[in-house]
């Protein structure tokens, strides 16, 4: 496994992809049972369609946020923390749908000896929508600097750093 | 809707604090991260995640959200759907506001605004997860195509010792 530090991000760089393919009603099947989510609109077709006039299962919000912050951990490394994620649905999945964690790296800093890489994030189909987008804000360490603390404890320093509004 | 209404009565409100109904086990990290096609092995190799910072199979960092299953013995959630063939699913879940009370309001329509969540750490397995939560904001918005209701639940999650494990903040439209 790569460990990335703080060197390695520069403004423009592309985070991911991670790419999940074809999202089945297995799949989605999977995921609901996992969380016993019982909303029939992620595995009842009938219902979905017939009784909610959606144009098939969905693929559920929260699988989606878990896909994003997978794209985030593993771009951030062992040595990593993803301290701050946001999420904005723009549009439905459904299934048959193929989804596609990425984004970029659009502000770096290094504050009290940790570096803090910002990236804009989203999922895309095969038809390349984007269904959800976001933002994050990930904590790594300087080469020679200290480890991230884990637990990660947010210091008054850390106070200025945010997500970009508009994200 | 009356430009008077007032909903700040219930910025702030929270209840008691809601307990996990069991420990996080290791067959619930499997099932999960299978789902979820992550095949990182510090959620199933215990050799390899003693030798990182976690220490012990841990589960992903936003899986305490998660962690409030239909305790054993409770009513069965499926029951709605046998009396009532229009029934959704959801019956007796809240998986958004965790018990909060509702705010009664003429708004019919809900739609996700988005989560902002900050991460602390990681739950192991072994440790239960607390949620606590609480309206942070709700205001009544006056957008362009009517009046919308604007609703900010925050939940922040511990382990059964206080250690902070996530905060989420969860914005609901309602119009």
């Amino acid at each position: 496994m790569q460990r990335p530090c703080f060197e390695d991000f520069a403004v423009g760089m592309a985070i991911g992809p991670v790419a999940k393919g074809q999202i089945t009603t297995a799949h989605i099947m999977r995921w609901s049972a996992s969380v016993e989510n019982w909303h029939r609109i992620h595995y009842d077709q009938r219902f979905a369609t017939a009784h909610d006039g959606l144009p098939d299962v969905l693929i559920n919000g929260s699988w989606k946020q878990h896909v994003l912050v997978q794209l985030m951990k593993d771009a951030l490394g062992p040595d990593g923390w993803l301290w701050k994620i946001r999420f904005r649905y723009q549009r439905m999945d459904v299934a048959g749908d193929s989804i596609t964690a990425l984004g970029e790296a659009i502000a770096t800093q290094e504050v009290d000896r940790l570096g803090f890489v910002t990236c804009r994030i989203r999922l895309e189909n095969q038809r390349g929508e984007i269904s959800t987008s976001g933002a994050a804000l990930g904590v790594v360490k300087l080469r020679d600097g200290p480890d991230v603390p884990y637990p990660f404890v947010v210091k008054p320093e850390y106070r200025g750093l945010a997500l970009p509004a508009d994200a | 809707m009356p430009e008077t209404e007032d909903f700040s009565a219930f910025v702030g409100t929270t209840i008691a604090p809601k307990t996990a109904p069991m420990p996080l086990e290791q067959d619930t990290i499997r099932r999960f991260v299978q789902a979820i096609m992550d095949a990182d092995p510090v959620y199933y190799d215990e050799a390899e995640a003693r030798r990182t910072r976690f220490g012990a199979i841990i589960a992903p960092p936003l899986y305490p959200v998660h962690a409030f299953r239909h305790p054993a013995g409770a009513p069965d959630p499926l029951a709605a759907i046998q009396r009532d063939p229009d029934s959704d699913g959801t019956e007796g879940s809240d998986a958004v506001g965790f018990g909060l009370p509702p705010i009664p309001s003429p708004f019919k329509r809900m739609l996700n605004g988005g989560n902002e969540i900050e991460f602390f750490r990681c739950l192991r397995v072994g440790e239960t997860a607390v949620a606590r939560p609480r309206y942070a904001d709700v205001s009544v918005k006056h957008g362009k195509s009517g009046d919308l209701l604007l609703v900010v639940i925050e939940t922040a999650f511990s382990t059964t010792e206080g250690d902070p494990l996530l905060i989420n903040r969860q914005t609901l439209i309602w119009r």
